[in-house]
């Protein structure tokens, strides 16, 4: 944890956007890479490096399927990674006063 | 902007400060940014649709209602008919379609929920056929066709976490049988204002739904 009580995975701005991103979707559903990168506007090097952070820590799991010959790469939002969410907005909301 | 971690998350990795509001600020914004993009039915799709019933099948109401005897939609009436629903059909697949792209789960429909609403519209076309055989047709109780697809949505809905949609399927049903109590040209009537107020309802809470 920071000093403040925010979650360190979380609190980098392309992560967070990652996890706010799929958080979005319901429990268990997944979203292809190139979705992902498309949302958040990233290249593929700082998503890649950013996913695989998040994927280390368990907040999320990836799939590799191949279809032909593309390989296709689904990202999927953890039940711990979608507790550690809200543990990180709870300490967000005590930290600006409920706001 | 150079330097906000908000506009430019690069700013922060780069030693820019990423406070709380700042995090705050970017959750809230990416959350709702996200559901947007995610929703396969928006509230503007929604509520466009409910003005168009509105029109489609209100205009027809205005052209039945003064029949005595009962005839039945004009001509003209059936190309815009037929028209409102081509256009509804591809405009809400293609946004969905749209929507659900890249995703995996229990967002998309799986090919069993596909084909049961597909058998439900086909039994929907198969009892208006059969009306037709008895003498009942279809421009007689239009609301008629909607009870089966509501009640093959409703069960759908059911089934699927949350339970999105089985309000609106419900209402379907409720609708198409309200419509056979009120006679030939008011069933127009009750499909327009019907229909309407599900759209609208749903359009209202997709967007409360996007808000929180």
């Amino acid at each position: 944890m920071t000093d403040d009580g925010l979650d360190p995975l979380i609190h980098v701005p392309t992560r967070l956007k990652i996890v706010a991103t799929l958080a979005a979707l319901p429990d268990g559903d997944g979203l292809s890479f190139t979705r992902l990168q498309d949302m958040l506007e990233l290249t593929p090097g700082n998503l890649i490096i950013a996913l695989r952070k998040l994927e280390e820590a368990g907040y999320l799991s990836s799939e590799k399927t191949r279809n032909g010959s593309a390989q296709k790469t689904t990202v999927t939002l953890t039940r711990q990674g979608r507790a550690a969410l809200g543990s990180y907005t709870r300490a967000l909301r005590s930290l600006l006063g409920g706001l | 902007m150079r330097g906000d971690p908000v506009n430019d998350p690069a700013a922060a990795g780069n030693g820019a400060a990423f406070g709380p509001e700042q995090a705050a600020a970017l959750l809230e914004q990416t959350t709702r940014q996200a559901r947007r993009k995610f929703q396969p039915a928006p509230p503007w799709l929604l509520s466009t649709r409910a003005v168009l019933v509105l029109a489609a099948l209100g205009g027809v109401w205005l052209s039945v209602r003064g029949q005595h005897p009962y005839r039945g939609p004009t001509a003209a009436d059936i190309p815009v008919l037929i028209g409102f629903v081509v256009v509804n059909f591809a405009a809400t697949v293609g946004i969905r379609v749209r929507a659900t792209a890249g995703i995996t789960g229990r967002t998309r429909f799986t090919q069993a929920e596909i084909l049961v609403l597909v058998l439900a519209f086909a039994a929907a076309i198969v009892a208006m056929a059969g009306l037709g055989a008895a003498g009942v047709g279809f421009a007689t109780y239009p609301t008629s066709v909607l009870v089966i697809p509501g009640l093959a949505w409703a069960v759908l809905a059911a089934a699927r976490p949350g339970r999105r949609g089985l309000a609106t399927g419900v209402a379907l049903v409720v609708i198409g049988i309200a419509g056979a109590f009120a006679g030939p040209a008011g069933a127009w009537a009750v499909a327009a204002a019907g229909l309407c107020a599900v759209l609208l309802g749903s359009a209202a809470a997709v967007a409360r739904q996007q808000r929180t």
